[in-house]
């Protein structure tokens, strides 16, 4: 019997663990995640990694800044999908 | 995005030596679906959880979103030009972005014979 709960204490712990794991290519792969102020004019654009879709569906590699070297991008922040603007 | 969609040509030159990322902490499929939806011909990219966004000091601790902040990144990977909140309603935001573009995008200068 206590070898009994102590197999279910670990499969319950086993389940909040996975539970709260991060969704795989969901995060950026950068080192800094604190609130700081915006890199100014002049500066070098830190590079990210970051999951990436266009009209025609997901990407399968992910987008890294550093890949469009050579070409002027153009960095759009916004609220939410859907929102107008 | 609806007004980068409809000025795509004038503003970005369709794409040519001009890329346009949109970043927000959409999950990665709403933003395929919004993508497909509304014929966006930019790229979108998922910042689930603000990191890039607070990277880029975009995030808005306030009201837990990124506000409206636009980077434009000259070919060789240095900020140019930047607003911490562009204004979508504002005819003067999209020639100050337009300018900014055309500054650093070579191909985006009239040729000497005017074509």
């Amino acid at each position: 019997m206590r070898i009994r709960s102590r197999t279910g204490l670990m499969l319950a712990l086993a389940v909040v663990a996975l539970s709260q794991a991060p969704r795989a290519g969901a995060q950026a792969t950068t080192s800094s995640a604190a609130p700081s102020a915006s890199p100014p004019v002049g500066a070098m654009a830190p590079d990210f990694t970051l999951p990436g879709a266009t009209r025609y569906g997901l990407l399968k590699a992910p987008v890294h800044l550093s890949d469009y070297r050579g070409q002027t991008v153009v960095l759009a922040f916004f609220y939410q999908a859907r929102t107008k603007g | 995005m609806e007004a980068y969609r409809d000025q795509y040509a004038t503003l970005f030159h369709n794409g040519r030596h001009v890329a346009v990322i949109g970043i927000s902490a959409d999950a990665d499929t709403t933003l395929a679906n919004w993508a497909r939806e509304s014929d966006f011909p930019i790229v979108f990219t998922s910042d689930i959880g603000s990191v890039v966004g607070k990277l880029y000091g975009a995030f808005d601790t306030k009201n837990n979103v990124d506000n409206r902040s636009l980077f434009v990144v000259a070919p060789d990977g240095h900020i140019t030009y930047e607003t911490p909140a562009f204004k979508v309603l504002a005819p003067a935001a999209y020639a100050d972005l337009a300018h900014a573009i055309d500054q650093v995008t070579p191909a985006a200068a009239p040729s000497a014979s005017g074509n």
